[in-house]
């Protein structure tokens, strides 16, 4: 085997995805009422097309897309419309869903399914990743026909399948991998097409060798990757594998190179082959604090409170409830939060396994600045914001962070480090550094 | 429908089992064996000097923290215990009792809280302490040598103080001065000879000159007759307190790399420095030095592991450790070769804490991806 590649800085948190890594996925049943958020994706929301009263079938369109970075959001279930409300996010505080009566799960076929896709223009296969409501699934939720569409002067020679899943615990792409191989490489080859690109490499950590091995088998070119965090991350997923720097401030595609999801991917196969929208995503629901981990294949709109019901609920003190991974999920103050396009799991962390350490001054140790994966100054940036010094904050490549909260995760001082940093990004964006 | 209600905060919700508690009191005990062997050498005396300063260290950081109403925890976190610990490792062992409380005092008190207490201290605590006694006690501070094993074998130890027959020692020029000294104070007086046979040279008293000349390696040969690599390396010579031991001074070196504590850069720059330049300047001539016996005799092992390392008021930019190594590397050598002191570790490493934030700013790393706008 090849030595597996990596990236300058990271660290190692422990992985713990042994907790539900061996769980086969479970689809479960949309539950009687369904909350559809009209933004799942990154940029604007889409505009409800169906009022009250209104009957929906699976897969017909709810909101329509309203913009560029934009996209259409499609129905979960057939049933009725009972209303659009404001209602608790699991990335943002509140947002109108549209709330769903349930009648079935059947049928509701929109969209033609397409036997063989090289029967399409790459335009007509990235208008029908736009009409799917494909975003990207790895947490990011860029609307993916975006990336799917390059300006013309961009040469693209690289499709980089990302199935590296560095966040600790979530165990959602390994099962993809492992159960639905042939969809992830069809998506693989569909995107490879629309991109017209020859190199298409699928990068994925050493410690899920069961979905290396299956990738090989199937005939794909496996990168395997060093286990560390954030392997994941765009730029250090590219950095391994092509030795190319993504420039500051600048996008994968001015370097030849496009990067999807293994969840993206076999979304992507399933709205070609099947004429299936982005209605539902595999979620891991793991942590100390849930009684029996799982991942599950489950519609959007299903509540976070029905999928820890579905795992036995919570068994005993839970200090954290988040979505996503613990490294850069987002804290929940309620499990009334919708499932959207972008949950990747669901973590019940007991006290133990949450960090309990109060913050205290920052003691110079330079760790930050040793693993910053972007080679920032965690430390500097976070004592300018501390001090309103934007301009400093600026200096140090405030902007440049991507949140992966390594710096933080190492911090000796505890330091909240990445939330001075957003501050800092904040500020910074909304034009507080001038004048100054 | 009856939701259960958790606990907002920033991601990353988990984090490393390392804490600033942690890395002090690994650091507390990286320089323990090299308190055995100053007990071991200088004396129970020893003990006594390194324990009233950690004491008066952990009481005067407490006494601030109250007066300033801010919360006392940060008194047991094991930083005053390790500039306590430093403060009494930089001072000869012969020293009165009130010096290293005083010494210690002033460091935590105006060293370090009144900066603001535990990482806004400018200058490493200790060494500005170390500073202050010298500038306020200086006969006390360059007097107080002690012979090793002196205290358990009396007047008739079989080591003189310096490492040098006592004959040699009578007819130095201002011998009084350096009654019990150091090998670097006597090397230092040789290159005082060095300097008055070559002012004797120009006046035309070639016979003087090639007396004092004499003498000078006389001293010189003499000094590496005693102060053998072997006896360099366990302490047996005189020094501060802490100073002496290098092997294990090493040994509390190695234990803090596997812990992850230290930061290898410093220490190895800074080192690496001295022993280049001990070997280009630090002989009679040029390029006849000897890197092992500056490195080995002086206190550079301590500063250089425990001082030029000092998390605090060190540059965290990879490169810029690089630069405050050589740069107090440099210092170092300067002061020793040519300055007034024979010693020049505290203040070369007091000098390049004044200028950390400035290399900080100019050494900040390449942003990944950064492209320079010309090009």
């Amino acid at each position: 085997m090849t030595r597996a590649r990596t990236f300058r800085g990271g660290t190692h948190p422990p992985g713990n995805k042994g907790l539900s890594s061996g769980k086969p996925i479970r689809k479960i049943p949309a539950p009687d009422i369904v909350r559809i958020p009209l933004c799942q994706h990154l940029g604007a929301p889409s505009k409800s097309v169906v009022k009250k009263g209104d009957t929906v079938i699976r897969g017909q369109e709810i909101g329509a897309q309203n913009g560029f970075i934009s996209l259409p959001t499609h129905s979960s279930v057939n049933g009725t419309v009972t209303g659009i409300e404001d209602y608790p996010m699991p990335h943002r505080r509140s947002g109108p869903v549209v709330v769903i009566e349930t009648e079935s799960e059947e049928g509701g076929q929109i969209f033609e399914k397409w036997d063989d896709f090289h029967d399409h223009s790459p335009a007509e296969i990235i208008e029908r990743v736009k009409q799917a409501g494909i975003s990207g699934m790895g947490g990011a939720c860029f609307p993916t026909y975006v990336k799917l569409s390059p300006p013309p002067d961009k040469k693209i020679d690289t499709l980089l399948i990302n199935g590296v899943e560095c966040e600790p615990y979530l165990t959602a792409d390994d099962r993809l991998m492992l159960e639905r191989p042939d969809d992830i490489i069809l998506g693989m080859e569909i995107l490879a097409y629309t991109l017209g690109v020859q190199r298409c490499v699928i990068g994925i950590e050493v410690n899920k060798p069961n979905a290396i091995d299956v990738m090989k088998k199937k005939g794909v070119t496996v990168l395997p990757l060093k286990v560390k965090y954030p392997q994941g991350a765009e730029k250090q997923l590219i950095d391994a594998a092509t030795g190319r720097e993504v420039p500051a401030g600048g996008l994968p595609l001015d370097i030849g190179v496009v990067v999807q999801n293994v969840a993206t991917a076999a979304a992507v196969a399933g709205a070609v082959r099947d004429g299936e929208p982005s209605i539902r995503r595999i979620i891991t629901v793991t942590g100390k604090g849930v009684s029996s981990p799982c991942n599950y294949d489950a519609c959007v709109g299903t509540l976070f409170t029905d999928l820890i019901e579905e795992s036995g609920g919570y068994s005993g003190d839970v200090e954290r409830l988040i979505s996503g991974g613990p490294m850069m999920g987002i804290a929940l103050y309620t499990d009334g939060v919708p499932v959207t396009k972008g949950t990747s799991g669901v973590l019940a962390l007991s006290p133990q396994e949450v960090r309990d350490i109060a913050e205290g001054p920052c003691i110079r140790c330079g760790k930050c600045v040793d693993i910053c994966p972007l080679k920032l100054v965690p430390s500097m940036i976070a004592t300018a914001a501390e001090n309103d010094r934007w301009e400093m904050a600026k200096e140090y490549g405030a902007l440049n962070c991507m949140a992966c909260g390594t710096c933080s995760y190492v911090c000796p001082a505890g330091r909240y480090l990445v939330h001075y940093i957003k501050k800092a990004q904040d500020a910074i964006r909304s034009g507080q550094g001038e004048g100054a | 429908m009856e939701h259960k209600r958790f606990e907002l905060a920033m991601s990353p919700h988990v984090g490393t089992q390392q804490s600033t508690r942690k890395i002090m009191f690994d650091v507390v005990i990286a320089l323990l064996p090299a308190l055995a062997a100053a007990t071991w050498f200088f004396g129970p005396g020893a003990l006594l000097i390194v324990a009233l300063s950690v004491a008066t260290a952990v009481l005067a950081e407490y006494l601030c923290l109250k007066f300033m109403k801010r919360p006392v925890s940060f008194a047991f976190d094991g930083s005053a215990i390790v500039t306590g610990i430093l403060l009494a490792y930089n001072v000869p062992p012969g020293v009165p009792w009130w010096l290293p409380v005083l010494g210690s005092a002033f460091a935590i008190v105006v060293g370090k809280q009144a900066f603001g207490g535990l990482g806004h201290n400018i200058v490493n605590p200790a060494l500005l302490g170390r500073a202050f006694l010298m500038a306020s006690f200086p006969i006390l501070m360059t007097a107080g040598w002690t012979a090793p094993e002196e205290w358990r074998n009396g007047q008739d130890n079989p080591w003189e103080t310096n490492g040098i027959v006592q004959e040699e020692l009578l007819e130095m020029p201002n011998a009084d001065a350096i009654s019990g000294a150091t090998p670097l104070n006597v090397l230092k007086q040789s290159f005082d000879l060095d300097k008055s046979a070559a002012l004797a040279d120009e006046e035309g008293n070639h016979a003087e000159a090639a007396e004092l000349g004499a003498r000078a390696s006389g001293i010189r040969h003499a000094l590496s007759q005693k102060s053998t690599y072997l006896n360099l390396l366990v302490g047996r010579r005189g020094g501060c307190i802490g100073e002496t031991s290098v092997l294990l001074l090493l040994a509390g070196a190695l234990f803090l790399i596997i812990r992850g504590v230290l930061e290898i850069r410093l220490p190895l720059s800074y080192l690496g420095t001295v022993a280049l330049f001990a070997w280009v300047f630090g002989g009679s001539g040029w390029f006849n030095g000897d890197p092992l016996f500056h490195v080995l005799a002086g206190g550079v092992i301590l500063g250089g592991f425990f001082m030029v390392s000092d998390m605090v008021t060190t540059p965290v930019t990879p490169k810029g450790r690089i630069i405050f190594g050589v740069g107090a590397g440099l210092l170092t050598m300067v002061i020793r070769r040519w300055g007034g002191y024979p010693e020049g570790c505290s203040y070369s490493i007091l000098l390049m804490n004044l200028i950390t934030p400035l290399i900080d700013r100019f050494t900040r790393p390449k942003i990944f991806g950064e492209v320079k706008e010309n090009d």
